[in-house]
C-alpha cells in the first residue's frame, strides 16, 4: 500500500573532508511520507500570499532508531520572504510553533523542511544548513528536504533530498551544500483509508465536494465497482474465446488461480451458517430497537402529566402532581426494565452460538 | 450576530485526514483537538485542525490498562484552562500563515458510537457559550471508519438545551414546561468533504487512474504478480468485508451498559420518590397534629400557632437530575440506528454470499 518511486540507484555519498564534516556518516535514508503531510503542504501552497513565490515549512515525524528510515507525519508552515539577494526566515515563529507542535505530539521530532517548488537554489542551501545545524536543526541526523511542485495546471511532483556539506571555501560553507536525492514513498495506512476514499470520491466532481455517505451507500458503490470489474474481465475472456483478442497465458493462469480460491463447501453447512448469522443480526437489530422504544417510552412517561380519572391534578404546591408523575416514571421504568432483561438474555443467547462460528 | 443558524458543515480533506490520524494514533483512548474555520452563509467551513497536548497521557503509557483514566483526561481537555491558552497561541501562529483564525469548535474520537455522554455536552456547552456560539463538535468514530465507510459527524447543542443547561434544572416539572426531550439535546449537521484545486490534481495522480495506453501482456505469472497495479482509493473495497460477530458482540455489550445506566437512573429516582413520600407523610402527621393543637388552643382562647412552620422543620429531598437519563436515551437511540445501518448492509452482503456459493437455490 504505498506509492513510491519505482527504482532507485543507491550510490554512496561523496565523503566530505573530515575537517569540514563533523557529521557522522549516514547511509541513504528511506523516506516515508504520510498523506496528511502532503495535504498540509498543498493547503499551505493554496494559502500563500504571493502566488508566484514559493513557501516553506518544517517537516515533523518519527525517525527509526538507526536513523535509516524517517516517516514524515506532520508539517507546519513558516513565514519567510525571499527576493533577489536575500532570504528571511521567521526563526522565532519556527521555534514557538515547533514547541507548540511537540507539546501535542511528544513523539515527533523535527525532520527537515519542505518548499513548494522543485527548484534548488542558493537559498535552499542556506535554509538547509539552518535546518541541519546542531543548534536549530536535526543534527546529527541529516535534514530532509522535500520539494513539491505546485504549479497550477501541471502534475504535482515531489522530490526528497538530504544534504552533504561541500567545501567551497570557509566563508561560503554556510550557504553551500550538496543535495542528494533520496527515494521516498507515500504510504497511507488503514486509518486514513476511509478518509482518502471520501476525498478521492470528490476528485471527479466539479464542486470538489462529496457528502459523507452511509454504510449502505458505500456498499452499493463498492459492489457496482466490483461488478464493473468482473464484467470487464468476462468481456476479455469472451473476446479471447471468439478469437478477437490475443490470449495471454499469464492472465489465464492468474484467472485460474483466482477462481480456484472459491471455497468448496457443503450446501448444508452454508445454509446453517447463513441462517445462524442472519438470525443473530436480526435479533440484535430487533432487540436494539425494542430497547430504544422502551427507554423512549420511559422517558415520555417520566415527563408526561397523567390525568386519569379527572381527580384533582396538580394539587397544592404541585406535590400531588409530582407524585403522580413519579408514578408515571415508575411505570415507564418497569417497562424499560423488562425490555432490559430481555435484551440481556438475548445478548447472552446470541453470543453462545456466535462464537464457535468465527 | 443574529444570523441564520449553521445548516451544514464543510470539512477540508486535510482536516479529515488530520483528525483520522490523531484519533487512530491514540485509539482506544479518546483523542480531542481543536478545529478552525470560517462561516459562510450558514455553512461552517472547517479548514484546519490541531490536537490538544497530551503530555499526561504520554507519561502513563507504561500502563496500557489505565487508558480509561487517560480517556477521561483527554475528554476533559477541550474545556481545561491550559488548553484554552494553547489553542489561542496555536491560532495566533496559524494566523500568520494565512490559515483561518477563527475557532470553529473541537473534535473527539469515538468507539462504535459511544460518544454521547456528559463530557461531550459540557465541552460543546463550553464552546458554544464562552468561545464562539457558532461552533460544532466533530465526532470521528475510529472503529466504524475502519470498516470501510468514514464515520465523521457534526453536532451542536440546541438553543433550548443551551438555555436549560446552566440552570441545571432537569426536573420533571421543568421538563414538562420546556417540552425538552432527549431528542432535542443535540442537533446533527450534514457534513460534506471539500478538496482544494491542488488537492484534486494530486488525487488524480494517486493510484486510481488506469494506464492510458493498452498495456503489454505480461510474459509470465510472476511478472503479473510483480507489477500488479495499485488498488484505487475509491471506491473502498473494504466495505465488502464480511465480519459480523465482533460487531454484534460489541453492540450487545454497549446496549447492556446502557441498560445498566438506565437501571441506575431508575433506582435513583425511585429512591427519591420513597424519600419524598416518607417526608410527606411526616409533614401530613405534623400538620394534623398542629391543627388539632390549634383547635385545643382555640378552645382555650389562645392565639393559634402558625401552620406553615413545617417548611422549616422538614426538608423535602431534591429531585435527581434527569439529564443522565436523557443522554442515555439519546445514546441508545444512536446505537439502535447504528445497528439498523449495519443490519441493512450486512444482510445484503450475506444474501449475496449465499447466492454466490449456492447458485440456483
Amino acid at each position: 500500500m504505498a506509492v513510491g518511486t519505482e527504482s532507485f540507484l543507491h550510490l554512496s555519498r561523496p565523503l566530505a573532508p573530515q575537517s569540514i564534516s563533523n557529521q557522522p556518516t549516514t547511509s541513504p535514508l528511506n523516506v516515508v511520507v504520510l498523506p496528511q503531510a502532503i495535504f498540509s503542504i498543498l493547503d499551505h501552497a493554496v494559502r500563500k500570499d504571493n502566488p508566484s513565490s514559493r513557501v516553506i515549512g518544517a517537516l515533523l515525524g518519527v525517525r527509526s532508531e538507526d536513523g535509516l528510515e524517517v516517516e514524515v507525519r506532520n508539517c507546519f508552515a513558516i513565514p519567510h520572504t525571499e527576493n533577489e539577494d536575500q532570504v528571511e526566515v521567521d526563526v522565532e515563529y519556527q521555534k514557538s510553533m515547533l514547541a507548540l507542535q511537540l507539546r501535542a505530539n511528544p513523539r515527533e521530532v523535527l525532520l527537515g523542511w519542505y518548499t513548494t517548488s522543485l527548484e534548488l537554489n542558493n537559498f535552499s542551501g542556506l535554509i538547509q544548513n539552518f535546518f541541519a545545524s546542531p543548534e536549530t536543526g536535526t543534527f546529527p541526523h541529516p535534514a530532509l528536504h522535500l520539494t513539491v511542485s505546485t504549479d497550477s495546471g501541471k502534475e504535482i511532483d515531489a522530490k526528497a533530498y538530504i544534504s552533504a556539506p561541500v567545501g567551497v571555501n570557509a566563508e561560503r560553507a554556510a550557504e553551500s551544500c550538496l543535495f542528494i536525492a533520496v527515494p521516498y514513498e507515500i504510504r497511507y495506512n488503514e486509518a486514513d483509508k476511509s478518509g482518502l476514499e471520501l476525498a478521492s470520491g470528490a476528485k471527479d466532481v466539479e464542486q470538489r465536494t462529496a457528502p459523507i455517505i452511509s454504510d449502505i451507500e458505500g456498499l452499493e458503490c463498492a459492489i457496482d465497482h466490483t461488478i464493473d470489474l468482473l464484467e470487464r474481465v468476462s468481456e476479455y475472456v469472451n473476446m479471447v474465446l471468439d478469437e478477437e483478442r490475443e490470449p495471454s497465458n499469464a492472465l489465464g493462469q492468474f484467472l485460474m488461480n483466482a477462481l480456484s480460491l472459491a471455497p468448496k463447501v457443503d450446501v448444508a453447512d452454508i445454509e446453517r451458517d447463513f441462517n445462524n448469522h442472519v438470525q443473530d443480526v436480526l435479533v440484535i437489530s430487533y432487540l436494539a430497537n425494542t430497547i430504544r422504544t422502551q427507554i423512549e417510552l420511559s422517558q415520555r412517561l417520566a415527563t408526561s402529566t397523567l390525568t386519569m380519572g379527572g381527580t384533582d391534578v396538580l394539587s397544592a404546591a404541585g406535590e400531588g402532581g409530582e407524585k403522580r408523575e413519579g408514578q408515571g416514571g415508575d411505570r415507564g421504568g418497569k417497562r424499560g426494565g423488562r425490555g432490559g432483561n430481555r435484551g440481556g438474555r438475548g445478548g447472552g443467547q446470541k453470543r453462545e452460538p456466535g462464537e464457535p462460528n468465527e | 450576530m443574529a444570523e441564520a443558524p449553521i445548516t451544514s458543515v464543510q470539512v477540508e480533506a486535510l482536516v479529515v485526514l488530520k483528525i483520522a490520524k490523531a484519533c487512530a494514533a491514540t485509539f482506544p483512548t479518546t483523542a480531542t483537538g481543536s478545529i478552525v474555520g470560517m462561516e459562510v452563509n450558514g455553512t461552517l467551513e472547517i479548514t484546519n485542525s490541531f490536537p490538544f497536548p497530551t503530555a499526561d497521557i504520554a507519561a502513563s503509557d507504561s500502563h496500557p490498562n489505565d487508558h480509561m483514566a487517560a480517556s477521561n483526561i483527554a475528554a476533559a481537555a477541550p474545556r481545561s484552562k491550559s488548553n484554552a491558552t494553547y489553542q489561542n497561541e496555536m491560532i495566533k501562529c496559524l494566523k500568520e500563515v494565512n490559515v483561518d483564525a477563527n475557532n470553529a469548535g473541537w473534535y473527539t474520537s469515538a468507539n462504535m458510537g459511544n460518544f454521547i455522554n456528559i463530557s461531550l455536552i459540557e465541552n460543546q456547552y463550553h464552546y458554544q457559550k464562552e468561545i464562539n456560539e457558532r461552533t460544532v463538535a466533530l465526532v470521528h468514530d475510529v472503529s466504524r471508519s475502519a470498516q470501510g465507510v468514514l464515520s465523521l459527524r457534526a453536532f451542536r447543542l440546541s438553543s433550548s438545551f443551551m438555555s436549560a443547561f446552566p440552570e441545571g434544572k432537569f426536573t420533571t416539572e421543568h421538563m414538562q414546561k420546556t417540552k425538552l426531550t432527549y431528542k432535542d439535546i443535540l442537533i446533527e449537521l450534514p457534513i460534506i468533504v471539500h478538496n482544494s484545486h491542488l488537492l484534486t490534481t494530486y488525487l488524480h495522480q494517486l493510484p486510481g487512474s488506469l494506464p492510458k495506453a493498452e498495456p503489454e501482456f505480461p510474459a509470465s505469472l510472476a511478472d503479473l504478480n510483480k507489477f500488479s497495479p495499485d488498488i484505487p482509493l475509491y471506491p473502498n473495497i473494504d466495505s465488502l468485508d464480511i465480519s459480523i460477530d465482533p460487531y454484534l458482540e460489541r453492540t450487545c455489550d454497549q446496549l447492556l451498559d446502557s441498560i445498566e445506566t438506565h437501571y441506575t437512573e431508575l433506582n435513583n429516582f425511585q429512591y427519591f420518590q420513597r424519600q419524598l413520600a416518607r417526608e410527606q407523610t411526616k409533614v401530613t402527621t405534623w400538620k394534623t397534629k398542629r391543627t388539632a393543637e390549634n383547635a385545643t388552643r382555640a378552645a382555650q382562647k389562645l392565639a393559634p400557632l402558625p401552620e406553615d412552620e413545617w417548611e422549616r422543620l422538614f426538608k423535602l429531598p431534591t429531585e435527581p437530575s434527569r439529564l443522565e437519563g436523557m443522554l442515555n436515551a439519546r445514546q441508545v437511540d444512536q446505537y439502535s440506528k447504528q445497528v439498523d445501518g449495519f443490519t441493512a448492509s450486512i444482510t445484503s452482503k450475506m444474501f449475496a454470499v449465499k447466492s454466490n456459493l449456492l447458485p440456483g437455490q
